[in-house]
Parts: C-alpha cells; structure tokens; sequence
C-alpha cells in the first residue's frame, strides 16, 4: 500500500518537475512564422473542433512541429488526413516538417491540429490561445480566431422550406 | 477494301468495350484493384432522429442528399458538409425546397439523435441529423456502399473511425441517382443536384 502511495507520489513530483523545467526551457520563442490561422468551430454537440494555418520556415534549418497545447482544450492532436482504400483517415502524427526556407499548410483534407474537448460557449471572432512547439525546443504562442467556416443559409435561399 | 471494313469494326468493338469498361468502373477515390465496396443501390431505410423515427420514404417528391460520418470527426465531416450546406445555399429557391439533407452517424455509441439533433442543422437547417442500432447502422452502410471501420480508442476513450466520404443523391422516386466523391465544391453539388432535379421533373 505504501509503495504505491510513494511510485504515485514520486510520479507526480516527476510530473510537477518535468512541467516546471519544461516550461522554462521552451519558453524562447521560435522565429517560425504563423498566418492565415483559424480554428473551425466545433458544430453544436460536437467534441472536436480543428485548427488550420500556414506556418512559414524563414531559417536555413528544416524543423518539425512536435507539439501543440491549448488551455482552451483538454488535448490537441497534430494530424494528417489522408485517403487509404476508399477510407479518410485521420490520424495522430508525431511531428509535421517545415523544410528550410519553406512552408507548410495545415487546411481541410490534409494537416490539421485536433482539438479535443474545445471548450465551447465561445462564438465567432474569439480567439483560441494556442502554443505550437518545435523540435529545437523553441516554442511559438499564437491567438486563432474561431470561425464558423459554414456558408451562412441567406433568408433567400428558400431552404427553411 | 474488305479488310479496312474487318479493321474499322474491330477498332469500334475495342472502343466499345473500353467504354463499358470506364463506364463501370468505380468512382475516382475508390480503389479498383482491391475495392471492397460492394455493388450499392441505394434504397429505404428508417432511422432515428430526437423527434422520432425517420424514414427516407418521408422524402418522396424531394431529392435527397445522404452523408455518412460522425459528429467526433475533426475534418472530413465537417468539410462534406459545409460544402454541401453552401451547395444548398446556391440552389436557386424553387430547387432548395425540393432538397433535404441526412447525415447518417457511423459512430451510433457516442452519436445520440440528441447529439445529432444538435449537429446536423448547425449546419443547414435543411438537413437531419440520425443514428440508431450498430446493427441498422451496418445496414444502412451496406445499402449504400458506405465502408466504415472504427478504430481502438486512446488512453482517453477517443477514437475515430475510419470511413469513406461520399455524398449520395437520392433521386425524388426514392432510386439511388448519383454519388459525388469528397472534395466535391459546393457549385458541383449543387449542379449535379439541379441536373438529378431535372431529370426527375422531367420523367414525370
């Protein structure tokens, strides 16, 4: 019983102490760019929502995103989307590469961040603070804007039958 | 002179066949070699809503668009059926209320039709949200050459399933029209969708 109470106990300062130096060492902030970043909103009922974005590589070394977290999320997911025998699947990845010089985009249909259990209630425009980290131990705090990324049903259209 | 004439027929017949043959063949996104969609009709079939049971014969006389998915789906979902909502949204008024809409959950043990009541019409009013038994649910995707597999969960409970993303036209009549691969825009949906319309108006 006891030692089960010190592995739980040992554990959690392991936990408390990686979080702390962790923290400290990857807060240098990368000089990866970020543009053209949203998160689409979870629709109602929904637990997942996606952030998409075009993050841009000015230095001559390639580097990999490994990493993502949101305070507005219970978990972010870096992702592909790919089509494999007539299935989409979307899957967790380890890490998505910005080459040197170069540039990836995350959109529909290919790379996306997952997140899971967005905290909802927020409406269009909000922003959703999201920290992406590299592989160099740099780290990179952006705010993307939540949008609805559904064609609004004009009155006109007819179809409210 | 005799042998042109041999040539000219032999060279129509190859053409021929190569036409049924690219006639048959399976929509791009499939795979030829190994698909494992079975031949697909389409047909009825009634599932649940939070308002009750709905069948796709409560739609005769309208045309209906079929998607199958899941609402723990981070993009392909939404993407089919945002693009599908701006489809409706383009249809001129007189075709739009002649369209309804039916997302189909493949993931019936988290999908509640409570779920799915909210989901759905979020993005277009037009389009119902049900689910129902794994068991009906299987049935339904078979009818329609949906293939589906869900995958082991995470430490969390999370999974996804892995599923093929088409968008079907069900014609007013109740037949299986046409099925329109992901990534379709929203201008082609809505062309093949006037095109099933007018077909249908015009058989009448």
């Amino acid at each position: 019983m006891t030692k089960i109470i010190m592995t739980k106990a040992i554990a959690l300062g392991l936990a408390l102490f990686l979080a702390t130096f962790s923290g400290a060492v990857l807060a240098a902030d990368s000089e990866l760019t970020v543009e053209d970043a949203y998160v689409r909103m979870p629709p109602p009922g929904a637990r997942v929502g996606a952030a998409f974005m075009i993050i841009g590589n000015p230095t001559s070394a390639a580097r990999k995103l490994v990493r993502a977290q949101s305070p507005a999320a219970k978990v972010v997911e870096l992702h592909t989307h790919r089509v494999h025998e007539g299935y989409m699947q979307m899957r967790k990845i380890d890490a998505i590469e910005i080459s040197a010089a170069g540039r990836v985009e995350l959109k529909p249909g290919a790379y996306h961040l997952m997140l899971i259990d967005l905290k909802t209630g927020s409406k269009e425009g909000d922003t959703v603070p999201i920290t992406l980290f590299f592989d160099d131990g740099k780290s990179k705090r952006i705010a993307v804007p939540l949008r609805r990324d559904v064609v609004p049903t004009s009155s006109e259209s007819g179809a409210k039958n | 002179m005799k042998r042109a004439g041999a040539i000219l027929i032999a060279v129509t017949g190859v053409a021929l066949a190569l036409a049924t043959l690219l006639y048959f063949m399976p929509l791009p996104g499939s795979t030829p070699a190994v698909s494992n969609e079975p031949r697909a009709e389409g047909g009825d079939f009634v599932l649940t809503s939070a308002a009750g049971p709905i069948a796709l014969a409560d739609f005769r006389g309208k045309l209906v668009v079929i998607y199958f998915g899941y609402t723990f789906c981070p993009d392909a979902c939404p993407t089919s059926l945002g693009a599908l909502a701006a489809a409706l949204a383009q249809l001129p008024a007189e075709a739009a209320k002649n369209v309804r809409g039916i997302f189909v959950s493949l993931d019936p043990e988290r999908d509640t039709p409570e779920i799915l009541r909210d989901y759905a019409p979020y993005f277009h009013p037009a389009i119902v949200g049900v689910s129902g038994t794994p068991r009906e649910i299987a049935a339904v995707a078979r009818q329609y050459g949906v293939i589906y597999s869900k995958q082991r969960a995470d430490a969390a409970g999370n999974y996804a399933v892995d599923h093929s993303s088409f968008l079907y036209l069900v014609a007013p009549d109740g037949k299986l029209a046409h099925k329109l691969a992901h990534g379709a825009s929203p201008a082609e949906i809505a062309a093949k969708i006037q095109s099933v319309l007018k077909s249908a108006n015009s058989s009448q």
